[in-house]
């Protein structure tokens, strides 16, 4: 898709895009309606600035800054922003999957137990499909530390439903 | 990575939950929102003209400056550099012509004074001989044949004349 989409494409992008978004989203603020303002938001912004409706990168890191920015009006202070997101990381709901089998919902369990930076690699590339080019532009890293974090996710998952399983 | 792909699999079967209908129909509203005060939202954003009176300021104070400066440059004197190139071309003229063009013309002794001092008796001398002192005006004058034009110096000179005298 290019740039000069219309509005019918950028309404397709964004019923395509925004279970992944919000799935992402998730991982900043404790509910769903927070994560799909978050995500509505973000895509206006989007839409706005004229961004490529490609740049999947971008429109990433505009959601997790659209949630870094609403983290900081709730929350005031960075301090306070760092222990809001641990906080969140222990008392948000579990992703929401559409999860029909009892393995799938210990799977989302499993996920959702994961440390928020292991898991938001996880999200971006098992739903969203970015590369770990994009993922490590979106969070400012480079593509070995974002490889890194998914391995460990992924190592962390297996252990996880061992143990539980 | 292969330890995990049937991991990869489970977890790409768990997909997320469908955004809810309502968050379809507010982004379309928003969508619709910025068609209304945009060209559609999918053209490149028209950027809007605004006076930008900081900008207009430093501009016209940057203008006047230059016009200032300018009319300082123009106010200027003529340089001297012409006058001081042209001096140093016209001594060498002068020099250079005096000894081609004038040439001795005469010299006149005119004297005005002569006196007779009497008998003096120099120590060189063992006879006694007459001093006589006289006053002249001498002029040396030098004449251009091509224009006419002359140039005289004149000088005075005193001269003293020792006159043996006979023992008869």
């Amino acid at each position: 898709m290019e740039n000069v989409a219309t509005h019918e494409d950028w309404k397709v992008c964004f019923a395509e895009a925004a279970p992944g978004l919000i799935l992402f989203a998730r991982q900043f603020v404790r509910s769903v309606a927070d994560a799909e303002d978050i995500v509505q938001e973000a895509f206006v912004k989007f839409w706005r600035k004229q961004h490529p409706i490609a740049n999947r990168a971008l429109l990433f890191a505009t959601v997790r800054s659209t949630a870094l920015d609403l983290l900081r009006r709730d929350i005031r202070r960075a301090r306070r922003e760092a222990d809001a997101f641990a906080e969140a990381e222990q008392s948000i709901a579990p992703p929401e999957f559409d999860a029909r089998t009892e393995s799938q919902q210990a799977l989302a369990a499993a996920v959702d137990r994961l440390p928020a930076e292991q898991r938001e690699v996880l999200v971006m590339k098992i739903w969203n499909e970015l590369t770990f080019g994009e993922i490590a532009a979106v969070l400012g890293i480079s593509q070995n530390t974002a490889a890194s974090r998914y391995r460990y996710a992924l190592a962390a998952l297996k252990r996880n439903l061992i143990s539980h399983g | 990575m292969d330890d995990f792909s049937e991991l990869e699999a489970e977890l790409k079967q768990l997909r997320p939950a469908a955004a809810s209908t309502d968050l379809m129909a507010r982004f379309e509203c928003k969508l619709a929102e910025g068609a209304a005060t945009r060209s559609g939202g999918v053209l490149p954003r028209r950027r809007e003209r605004r006076v930008n009176w900081f900008g207009l300021g430093l501009g016209l104070a940057a203008t006047a400056a230059f016009v200032m400066l300018a009319r300082v440059n123009v106010d200027k004197p003529v340089p001297q550099q012409p006058a001081l190139a042209v001096a140093p071309s016209a001594a060498p003229r002068i020099e250079s012509t005096l000894p081609r063009t004038l040439v001795p013309d005469g010299v006149t002794r005119v004297v005005y004074n002569t006196r007779d001092e009497g008998l003096v008796f120099p120590r060189s001398s063992a006879e006694p001989v007459r001093r006589v002192r006289s006053r002249s005006r001498e002029t040396l004058q030098w004449k251009d044949p091509g224009s006419g034009a002359s140039l005289r110096v004149s000088y005075p000179t005193e001269e003293t004349e020792l006159i043996p005298i006979s023992g008869q």
